[in-house]
């Protein structure tokens, strides 16, 4: 009898020892994943950092950013890729792998990593150019608030390199280089509009000016030749 | 009756015993051989043609994800019935549609569509995007179905597993 | 008690079993044998019994269609009363049982139990060996999640390579044209039915055979064996120097048996089931299909073997290791039996196990596999990262971009199809980064068609600038020879 009763009570401990599989099955369908921390580890940690905060790419995860883009850019923008440029398209639509749903859960995210109101008071340039820009005008713009850290003529200076270079050009939109004019790579180094010049931050025409004379050095045929074997850099402006 | 006749007449009807069970087990064996190698008996009907969907689904230039039912499944087959398969389509009415079992041992290609490459998780098979063989174990390029388009639709001659002896 | 010894006396008048069995149990063992090293046999044994009722009893809510087979196994982990328990000690009982029927086999073959006059036990071992694994097989599939749907497809695929009559061993394997719900049917019926009759069948003869033959001596060295002189050795040591089996030897069979199931139960309780892992739905494409461990060394070889020599390694390669196998004791029927002159035994064997043990621990970390989420998933490292001009930039996210992280690590992290490059700089020079890159070669492909220009020069500023610290960058010795020539003519752009 006591055999028995010992038997019985083995068999309802034995149903929570610890190699008891998880009581929701934890194998989902990949299009059914919406786990923010799961899709961003799986899909931007690369390029944009583990926790938002940049790497080779912009960090998503910065204050001032975030209050200016919206969401529907960050969803386009995830969805359809920047085309001619290392971004790539993650919907479905676009040929990727993630759906509707998914890329709204990793906007979503995103946000949730600045707190509101995180860039009260600070009013920096559109993101989207409000105003055209001109490159003649660019240059002015160029000598005084970039030419100290990128060299006289954008070729690379002590501090930073060449943004005029005909391949690094082709790899980036005038968008991208709005957003990184107005908001920096403070993780590299590199200030946002306030700090190029400490006292006068930018303005929007000036950025949009200094975009169009970056823009005016793309060239047709970009990136080639390649060096004849003389071991010049592949960087600076020779081509 | 003496015992030599017992013992003839005996072993007679023993060996007639043996005589009809043989027989017997011959007939038995016809279905039951027949049964076990109905799988073979059907192969000119293994390839139908199967729509794959609008072509305006497949934008040009790009290769996406399709997939079919094969319409030699049964009831409860459930979802093993479904396959898949990668179109590209190269430009107007110019497609390829390729297997995903990939040509070394079977296991899914996936399509990377930044460096247009196919890339293999099983033992690192790499194939262009025309499907032709870049790199790893493969012997050949990818498997591909034989193609149509037909009253805007995409067809495909599909319905068994390719393999290097089986066609897709 | 007495009322219940007075059945067992009712039973045994009608039946007469117990005076036989009782011979048998008691029959007598050479001292020496009654071995620790002896029961790996026994232990198997008890292990398929293991296997049958925890099979028998998962048979009662597992389903065998296409359909419904997931939904079962999920029914049995979650819902049926440790169903899950079942599920694990019937899977780590399967790992358990092909480790210990290979440690038999080793011990046999050390032991020179092989040789003259159990050279037929061998045999039916060896066939026994080989439907253990036919289970293996089977009962893997039958757990039918994502690594069994694609793992039949690679059966088919191997099975696909025999010449000439392919595309009928494919059919007949599948059950059909493709993996349908006949190809489950199939593998339940042969894991259920062919193959457990077969493996009752040849045991009973094992059995028998050890019982009539006797249990292997112990080997001692200079003593040989010889068809004309063995058998009355044996007896002569049976008269000398013998124990019944039944007690004074099956307690050890009875310990290691006990601690086995105990194990296996331990595995159960801290481990549990083993998955199943991924819907099995053929359209869900990233999946990265893997077998159970006892095939693991398969797995390798197939991704390490070169391509031209895989279909005769696969079609002709079994065929020879089997007839080896099988005609040892034909072979080797007489001599020493002790592992101490038998160098060429201990050598083969260590050299076997040596290659499975490295084969599968390699399957386990699959270095060979691109890792199909690295190229969005693993950050490119901060130091790598620092310092760098724009337009290196733009080369780290290309490197992203283009998926070279699913084969080329840094920092430690990433693919390990193709080389490291955290120091790719110190190996190869400007120029030969660029020709590596448009035209690939051995396991790389050739990304020249797949690139523009620009990204190829962002992407070999970039690799340019990996070198540790304070190492110099590979250079091209003719570069000062080629900065003091005349300049080149101007070249066309275009």
């Amino acid at each position: 009898m006591l055999l028995a009763v010992m038997m019985l009570a083995s068999t309802v401990a034995c149903n929570n020892l610890p190699g008891r599989p998880a009581p929701v099955s934890d194998v989902l369908r990949p299009s059914q994943q919406t786990d923010f921390a799961a899709l961003y580890a799986q899909n931007c940690a690369a390029c944009h950092g583990p926790r938002g905060e940049g790497g080779a790419a912009i960090a998503l995860a910065g204050p001032l950013y975030l209050a200016t883009v919206s969401d529907q850019v960050l969803r386009s923008v995830t969805t359809d890729g920047i085309p001619g440029t290392p971004m790539p398209a993650f919907g479905q639509s676009a040929g990727g792998t993630l759906t509707v749903q998914q890329i709204a859960a990793l906007v979503d995210g995103i946000r949730k990593w600045v707190p509101a109101g995180a860039a009260e008071g600070v009013r920096p340039p559109s993101y989207v150019a409000g105003v055209p820009g001109e490159a003649k005008r660019g240059a002015i713009v160029y000598q005084s608030f970039c030419s100290s850290c990128h060299g006289p003529g954008g070729d690379g200076g002590k501090a930073a390199g060449s943004i005029v270079d005909p391949s690094f050009l082709a790899l980036v939109s005038d968008q991208g280089l709005r957003t990184t004019v107005i908001f920096g790579r403070p993780e590299l180094g590199a200030p946002d509009w306030r700090g190029d010049v400490p006292g006068h931050p930018m303005t929007d025409q000036e950025v949009s000016d200094v975009v169009a004379w970056m823009a005016a050095h793309r060239v047709p045929y970009p990136g080639q030749p390649y060096p004849s074997g003389a071991g010049k850099s592949l960087q600076g402006g020779e081509r | 009756m003496s015992e030599e006749q017992k013992f003839s007449r005996r072993t007679l009807l023993f060996k007639l015993g043996i005589l009809i069970n043989t027989i017997v087990a011959v007939i038995v064996a016809v279905p039951v051989v027949g049964y076990l190698l109905s799988p073979l008996l059907k192969t000119d009907r293994y390839l139908s043609w199967i729509s794959l969907g609008d072509i305006g689904d497949f934008p040009e230039g790009q290769t996406r994800l399709a997939g079919f039912r094969s319409p030699f499944g049964s009831a409860w087959d459930g979802a093993t019935d479904e396959t898949a398969c990668w179109v590209r389509r190269i430009q107007g009415n110019q497609f390829q549609v390729f297997a995903v079992d990939c040509a070394h041992l079977g296991c899914p290609v996936r399509w990377f569509p930044q460096s247009e490459l196919f890339m293999c998780p099983c033992h690192g098979g790499v194939y262009y995007a025309d499907g032709s063989r870049a790199a790893g174990p493969p012997p050949r390029g990818l498997f591909e179905y034989p193609w149509k388009v037909q009253g805007g639709k995409l067809m495909i001659q599909a319905g068994q597993l390719p393999t290097l002896s089986t066609r897709a | 008690m007495t009322w219940l010894r007075n059945i067992a006396n009712w039973l045994d008048s009608r039946l007469g079993l117990w005076a036989p069995v009782r011979d048998m149990a008691t029959h007598r063992v050479p001292r020496r044998s009654a071995s620790f090293f002896y029961v790996f046999g026994s232990a198997a044994f008890v292990l398929f019994i293991l296997q049958i009722v925890t099979g028998i009893l998962l048979a009662f809510v597992y389903v065998p269609t296409g359909a419904d087979a997931w939904n079962s196994l999920q029914a049995l982990n979650h819902g049926v009363w440790l169903g899950w328990f079942l599920r694990a000690i019937h899977g780590w009982g399967a790992d358990f049982m092909v480790a210990v029927v290979l440690l038999h086999l080793c011990q046999v073959f050390l032991f020179g139990a092989y040789k003259f006059p159990r050279e037929l036990n061998w045999v039916i071992g060896v066939c026994l060996l080989l439907l253990t694994l036919g289970m293996a097989f089977t009962g893997q599939v039958l757990r039918f999640d994502q690594d069994a749907y694609w793992g039949l497809g690679i059966g088919a695929s191997i099975v696909g390579r025999v010449p000439f009559v392919g595309a009928v061993l494919v059919h007949l394997l599948l059950g059909g044209p493709m993996i349908n719900g006949a190809t489950l049917s199939r593998f339940f019926t042969l894991h259920v039915f062919v193959i457990p009759a077969l493996l009752i069948g040849l045991v009973g003869l094992h059995l028998l055979l050890v019982l009539k033959l006797g249990i292997n001596e112990w080997p001692m060295p200079g003593r040989v064996v010889r068809r004309e002189t063995y058998l009355r050795e044996y007896e002569e040591e049976l008269r000398k120097d013998s124990i019944p089996f039944v007690p004074d030897a099956i307690w050890k069979d009875m310990v290691f048996a006990a601690a086995i199931v105990l194990a296996v139960m331990a595995c159960a309780a801290l481990f549990g089931p083993f998955g199943p892992r991924g819907i099995p739905d053929p359209t869900i494409i990233q999946t990265v299909p893997q077998p159970d461990f006892f095939f693991l060394w398969l797995y390798a070889l197939l991704a390490l073997l070169p391509p031209q020599m895989e279909t005769p390694v696969l079609l002709v390669a079994p065929i020879f290791v089997i007839g080896a196998f099988l005609l040892l004791p034909f072979v080797a029927g007489e001599g020493e039996k002790s592992w101490r002159r038998r160098p060429v035994a201990v050598l083969s064997m260590l050299l076997i196990a040596v290659s499975l043990a490295s084969l599968t621990s390699l399957a386990n970390r699959t270095p060979w596999s691109p890792v199909m989420d690295a190229w969005s998933g693993d950050p490119v490292p901060r130091p790598d990262l620092q310092g760098r001009s724009p337009l290196e930039l733009r080369g780290a996210l290309v490197f992203q971009d283009e998926q070279c992280r699913n084969c080329h690590s840094l920092g430690g992290v990433g693919g390990q199809r193709g080389p490291a490059l955290d120091a790719v700089a110190t190996t190869l020079t400007q120029d030969q980064l660029i020709r590596q890159v448009l035209q690939g070669g051995g396991n790389m492909p050739a990304y020249g068609k797949n690139l523009t220009p620009p990204e190829v020069t962002a992407l070999v500023a970039f690799l340019e600038t990996l070198h540790p610290v304070g190492e110099l960058p590979a250079r091209n010795a003719s570069q000062k020879e080629m900065e003091n020539a005349a300049p080149l003519p101007p070249q066309s752009v275009r």
